[in-house]
């Protein structure tokens, strides 16, 4: 159909007035509250990170410059240390290596474990433990994360002592150039039970049969894997992925439990979520910078949420 | 060409609780078509995945011609198997379905190309190539899946129930195709049905399998004119066979209410004046039915319950003393309720004892 038809068509079209109007009644609560709740709050964020602001008052238009003081914050991005590598590097870096440490980590623990328990007998009693981690609400995460690596009673470092490395001992979460990635082991282990679970269920769906034909064309356990299952299970592996990143975007109570507002120890491991959270709700308040900072987070989420909604 | 060997096959599962297969012996020939049939649960699909390698014998050997290969891994041994849902890999195309084995088996590609050609031109699937297996009718699935099994040139063909997904049309169609493709390749194929039909029409021999065990292994002709027990008779032919029970006394097997026929078992011996209780098989097609008296021998008396006509044929149910008997006839005036005799030639008559075995 060509351009001229499609208008044409459009124009002439009658449009069933009443359908509409039923229509419009239904979407109306959902969108009543999709407006309210998420794009009347970010519609609100970009205009108001053009203000200034007084505690929660709109002051005067002041252009990008909440923009530029906040990505020139050091709490947002520190450019000395990131090129260095030495933490604490600021929010954003912190948040988004966090990001590239914890995806592929709980993805491929996830698929492994989904793997494992396949076949086993009481597949539904190890699944159940390890989604476990999943159930808990992320600041009691936090707090156990806060007991594991205590260096007087916590499991990690008692681990230490038995096979021998006590000189290893130490208050892990205190430690500058290593608290985060302890913090990250502790948020794989959440995400793990996640992941497993969807590939669990990809697994359960792919036909045995399947499988027993490539063992019978002569295919051993790892190109059954490569040729078969990991071909069918790739779908489930764009939402594992997908919905692990928006999680790391959006961590603040695990970060929060474990090392205060401040994110550890001069800030080594604040995230994002936290600075919107401490330029907003602690004195002096900034409320133009939470703004921005929010408006960081969500400009990776948005695509990433995206691309999930127009999966098939 | 391989000659397979079971020898006292035994599998269970549940650690014992379930016992899919008890004791089987079976030799399938040199390029034989075997079939297994039985009823669903007997235990012939895990005979199957025994050979094919997909379970492991809880006693017993398995020989492909000398070769003990109970404990090969299923590509060790060589087979192709066909399966009931045909199993093709979803996210492939026909044409890397048909490849995929020779792939494994690092079957150079000039070689992969000339066997898939090959192929798909026996099975007329060559315009199908790039298609996803979603885009196949069941017909044709069921040819790409029959491809994949012919194209690496196996020794040994399985086939599960591969025609019990189709059309009766197609279902058919394929029956001969199979048998053609069988008798072309001439590779030892063991298939498995619960159909009667496919078993007769297709195998050179068939064994019969009821709760685990092998029951006769025969071939068609020979099953179905000497059942070897009352429950093959019964399994073989459409509707089963007939059996009435009686006593067996002096030549002659005397059934309810007085009737008598005389069954002249040549071989009888002492134990002729000895009465003993014992079944008459008759199968439904080797009754006539006469409306009016007969003086034929060997003839039996009932009241006409039913008469379904079925256009190429007619079977009349008669109640004989509570026993409903079938028999199958081109045409009939009888109607319900009509007293009639049903006779039969000695040569038709099977004699069962008690534990329903065929007497001599």
């Amino acid at each position: 159909m060509s351009i001229q038809e499609t208008l044409d068509a459009n124009v002439d079209a009658d449009v069933d007035w009443e359908k509409a109007r039923a229509i419009l009644v239904f979407l109306l609560p959902g969108l009543t509250l999709f407006g309210v709740f998420s794009v009347g709050p970010m519609a609100y964020s970009v205009v108001g990170s053009f203000f200034a602001w007084d505690a929660f008052e709109m002051g005067a238009f002041v252009g990008l410059q909440n923009w530029s003081e906040t990505l020139t914050d050091p709490l947002i991005i520190n450019w000395d240390n990131l090129l260095a590598f030495t933490f604490p590097m600021g929010a954003l870096p912190q948040n988004l290596l966090w990001m590239v440490l914890h995806v592929p980590l709980s993805t491929v623990l996830g698929l492994v474990l989904a793997l494992l328990f396949a076949d086993l007998r009481g597949k539904r009693i190890l699944r159940s433990l390890v989604f476990l981690g999943f159930t808990t609400p992320t600041v009691v995460i936090g707090l156990v994360l806060l007991f594991v690596y205590d260096p007087q009673a916590g499991v990690f470092n008692e681990l230490l002592r038995v096979v021998g490395m006590e000189g290893q001992v130490r208050n892990w979460l205190q430690e500058p150039q290593i608290a985060i990635y302890c913090l990250v082991a502790g948020g794989v282990w959440v995400q793990t039970g996640f992941s497993m679970l969807l590939y669990s269920s990809a697994l359960a769906g792919i036909d045995p049969s399947l499988l027993e034909s490539a063992r019978i064309d002569g295919a051993g356990p790892f190109r059954r894997f490569k040729d078969i299952i990991w071909p069918l299970v790739k779908p489930v592996t764009a939402v594992v992925v997908i919905m692990g990143m928006i999680w790391v975007l959006r961590i603040f109570a695990i970060v929060y439990a474990a090392g205060g507002p401040s994110g550890g120890p001069n800030h080594v491991y604040s995230v994002l979520g936290l600075e919107v959270f401490r330029a907003a709700f602690s004195i002096p308040v900034e409320y133009g910078k939470a703004m921005v900072v929010a408006l960081i987070e969500l400009m990776f989420a948005l695509p990433l949420a995206a691309y999930i909604a127009r999966m098939d | 060409m391989t000659h397979i060997s079971l020898q006292g096959v035994t599998k269970y599962f549940e650690g014992g609780d379930i016992v899919a297969n008890d004791s089987i012996d079976l030799e399938v020939e040199d390029g034989e078509f075997l079939v297994l049939l039985g009823p669903s649960g007997c235990g012939k699909t895990t005979a199957l995945r025994l050979v094919a390698g997909l379970e492991h014998p809880s006693e017993g050997d398995i020989h492909f011609d000398d070769e003990r290969v109970t404990d090969h891994s299923p590509s060790d041994r060589n087979v192709a198997m066909v399966f009931q849902n045909y199993a093709l890999y979803p996210h492939m195309t026909v044409r890397e379905n048909i490849e995929y084995p020779l792939k494994i088996r690092d079957v150079p590609p000039e070689e992969r190309d000339e066997r898939i050609e090959e192929t798909t031109e026996l099975l007329h699937i060559e315009d199908l190539l790039d298609k996803k297996p979603a885009e196949l009718s069941g017909g044709q699935r069921q040819r790409t899946s029959l491809a994949r099994a012919i194209v690496r040139k196996p020794a040994v063909f399985l086939l599960d129930e591969p025609l019990s997904n189709l059309d009766a049309k197609l279902r058919m169609e394929m029956r001969t195709e199979l048998k053609r493709l069988q008798d072309e390749l001439d590779v030892t194929t063991i298939y498995v049905t619960h159909n009667q039909e496919e078993a007769m029409s297709m195998g050179d021999r068939i064994a019969v399998m009821n709760q685990g065990t092998v029951r006769q292994v025969a071939e068609p002709e020979e099953l179905y004119n000497r059942p070897r027990t009352t429950w093959v008779a019964q399994f073989i032919g459409s509707p089963p066979m007939n059996l009435i029970g009686g006593t067996k006394r002096n030549g002659t097997v005397e059934l309810a209410e007085g009737t008598s026929v005389p069954v002249d078992a040549s071989s009888d011996s002492g134990s002729d004046t000895d009465s003993a209780p014992v079944s008459l098989g008759v199968r439904p097609e080797d009754f006539s039915v006469h409306g009016d008296s007969t003086d034929a021998d060997r003839a039996i008396t009932g009241t006409v319950e039913t008469v379904e006509p079925l256009g190429e044929f007619t079977i009349v149910n008669v109640d004989v003393d509570g026993t409903s008997v079938k028999a199958k006839v081109p045409t009939t005036g009888v109607e319900r309720g009509d007293r009639v005799h049903l006779t039969f030639e000695n040569h038709d008559a099977y004699l069962y004892d008690e534990r329903g075995e065929l007497l001599p």
